[in-house]
């Protein structure tokens, strides 16, 4: 199979493009120079991460969706930060406090996502009211651990870089991003189970007859999703150094935004990884030039939601069709 | 050729949506507020005081930004792009101060000049507003609830919760001043009511019913002496109980007419924004900011200038202002 570039992925690059571009007239080479472009690469792991898991429950069909994505990045973060707080010192030992705290928080990441997976997958609940209630679960957890204020990490040197500094001009969160998004691309695209899950989002009834083993799918399906949130926990963690249970308490509308504007099909069995990376880094191009621009963040909301319609539209129109009957 | 005609729709979709507000290009310093959410009355209250600044001083620009959510992580992007912007300065009124500790450190290394508002623990800042001094604040409540109450009888105190800093803040310097008075004794102080106006009027009713002679109430939370006012109208004793607190005019309005609740203090967010953006003026210019200096603005006209969390300063007003029945509209927020 070779690389298909086809409508939308064009559509993505286009607009990266030409959002850049505009910034490059509208702003001056202030928004092109590479401390611009390295702060905005460094905002999108947070984002980009959790859209990647709504895409994966997205393409899984049945009304897929996780809207627990925020609330378990967070939590992770908490867990981390209170188990190691007392027993690894960050200014003795740095580089093993920050190891530990990814340790700890992609476990927790693993258990929010086996229990996921387990109220979809084995209970059978619609995977909208299951998440949304480990959504309040995980929140509560970590409101009831931290008593609703923000702990600091203070400055610990390793991870503060990973979420701050660049390396061969590249931000290492940044960098992490587009390495787990290629190894996801790659498992979608290439793997037996990656072919299972896009069947199985696209028919589930035929994907059953056909002895594909639907539960154990949904289940590593919204369990990949947990571990995704706990790395956004991680990036989170590492580029505020502190962690809080409200954090980026409107992430998940826009997570679902950037996976439907990357035309990740909200009915499943459709989804491309390399779109929800391009359609992330749009809107945050997008954002950080209004943002240059003074424009009224309220403002910022219609125009992604006219972002949003203008992709929907477009996704289902056949713009070719359209001319040949206009020609007659 | 559908991504070139797409490109073109594209393109003209975002110079449509660019186009109404082109930026203009200006050379002169500008200085940014950043407050915690866009559109609360607070904070548009607060923008009067950035743009008068502004209009004031021709020889900077000022504005006033925040996130359409009340959500750190918003603020912290908006952050972001103005350090990558290079503005002047900031002015940050912080949602959550740990949160952008990172960010504000690399606006700095930028050469960018940070200045908080709200944020006396915020190590990366160089000068930190506070309005007044919180336990002043505290002790200046109870000694209103003291006069109202003949310095005699019973009186609790509410906190938004035990975690919000400065409503402890707050009621300690109450407890502290009551105990100038021997005939005055504190009941269950330190009252949650989890910045919910329905909580700490389900809280008030139960402190009514265990102390039926209670006289005073001291508010902790802006919206606790909602919550007491209306459990202390519905039980008739508006002319037995004073009821002191922070709260805005505009909310707590129906509540000072009725008596229930007998007065109420805040700062002025206006007063607040012109500040900030004067210092940060001043920050720019190489002024330095000495202990009891006039700022010339209502409350900050001899600031105590201290040691903050960091290598920055705190400056503190006694910027409060109270009011009653009688001058509430004066406020409109």
């Amino acid at each position: 199979m070779e690389f298909r570039v086809d409508r939308q992925l064009a559509f993505l690059a286009v607009v990266n493009v030409a959002v850049l571009a505009a910034g490059g007239v509208l702003v001056g080479a202030s928004f092109l120079d590479i401390y611009n472009l390295q702060s905005m690469a460094g905002q999108v792991p947070e984002l980009g991460l959790l859209a990647l898991g709504v895409m994966l429950a997205m393409i899984s069909g049945n009304g897929g969706i996780d809207l627990s994505g925020i609330a378990l990045a967070n939590l992770s973060g908490v867990i981390a930060y209170l188990v190691l707080r007392d027993t690894v010192s960050p200014d003795d030992a740095p580089l093993m406090f920050s190891w530990s705290f990814a340790g700890i928080a992609l476990l927790v990441g693993l258990v929010g996502g086996i229990l996921n997976g387990f109220l979809i997958a084995r209970a059978g609940l619609t995977p909208i009211i299951a998440t949304l209630g480990t959504q309040l679960f995980f929140t509560g957890l970590a409101v009831a651990f931290t008593n609703g204020s923000a702990l600091g990490l203070g400055f610990i040197e390793p991870l503060d870089a990973f979420g701050n500094t660049p390396v061969l001009g590249v931000p290492l969160c940044f960098a992490l991003f587009l390495m787990i998004a290629l190894i996801l691309g790659i498992v979608l695209r290439y793997s037996p189970f990656g072919l299972r899950l896009l069947l199985l989002g696209n028919n589930a009834k035929a994907a059953r007859y056909a002895g594909i083993a639907e539960k154990r799918i949904l289940f590593l399906t919204y369990t990949a999703c947990g571990v995704l949130a706990s790395v956004a926990g991680i990036v989170i963690a590492a580029r505020t150094s502190s962690v809080k249970w409200d954090y980026g308490n409107s992430y998940v509308l826009i997570a679902i935004l950037i996976a439907v504007m990357a035309g990740v099909r909200p009915e499943g069995g459709y989804g491309r990884v390399i779109c929800v990376v391009l359609s992330a880094t749009s809107l945050q191009i997008l954002s950080s030039l209004f943002n240059f621009m003074d424009i009224s963040n309220f403002f910022r909301d219609l125009a992604w939601g006219v972002l949003l319609l203008v992709f929907l539209a477009t996704s289902g129109f056949d713009a070719k069709a359209w001319f040949r009957a206009l020609r007659g | 050729m559908f991504a070139i005609r797409k490109f073109a729709a594209c393109a003209v979709a975002l110079g449509a949506l660019t186009a109404t507000t082109a930026a203009i290009a200006e050379e002169k310093p500008s200085i940014v507020t950043v407050v915690k959410v866009t559109g609360e009355n607070w904070f548009t209250r607060m923008n009067e005081g950035v743009d008068a600044y502004g209009k004031e001083n021709p020889g900077v620009a000022t504005s006033q930004v925040g996130p359409g959510k009340a959500d750190a992580a918003q603020q912290g992007r908006l952050i972001e792009d103005l350090v990558a912007k290079k503005v002047a300065a900031i002015a940050v009124v912080p949602m959550d101060a740990s949160a952008l500790e990172g960010v504000l450190k690399r606006a700095s290394q930028r050469g960018i000049k940070v200045i908080t508002h709200e944020a006396d623990n915020m190590k990366n800042t160089l000068v930190d507003i506070e309005a007044f001094d919180n336990k002043v604040f505290g002790a200046r409540f109870n000694e209103k609830i003291a006069e109202c109450m003949g310095k005699s009888g019973k009186w609790t105190s509410f906190v938004g919760s035990l975690g919000s800093l400065t409503h402890v803040q707050w009621a300690d310097g109450g407890s502290e001043n009551a105990k100038k008075y021997s005939e005055m004794e504190l009941v269950s102080e330190k009252n949650e009511s989890f910045n919910d106006a329905n909580r700490a009027y389900e809280k008030a009713r139960e402190i009514l019913r265990k102390y039926p002679d209670i006289k005073g109430f001291q508010g902790g939370s802006a919206i606790d002496v909602i919550g007491i006012g209306r459990a202390v109208e519905e039980a008739g004793l508006q002319d037995k109980t004073c009821v002191f607190g922070i709260g805005l005019p505009k909310d707590t309005g129906s509540y000072l007419e009725s008596g229930a609740v007998d007065g109420i203090s805040f700062w002025d967010p206006k007063d607040a924004g012109y500040v900030m953006n004067k210092v940060a003026d001043m920050v720019l210019k190489g002024e330095e900011l000495k202990d009891g200096m006039d700022l010339s603005v209502p409350g900050y006209e001899k600031v105590t200038v201290k040691k903050g969390a960091g290598d920055g300063v705190i400056a503190v007003g006694q910027a409060w202002v109270d009011v009653d029945k009688s001058n509430y509209a004066n406020y409109p927020f």
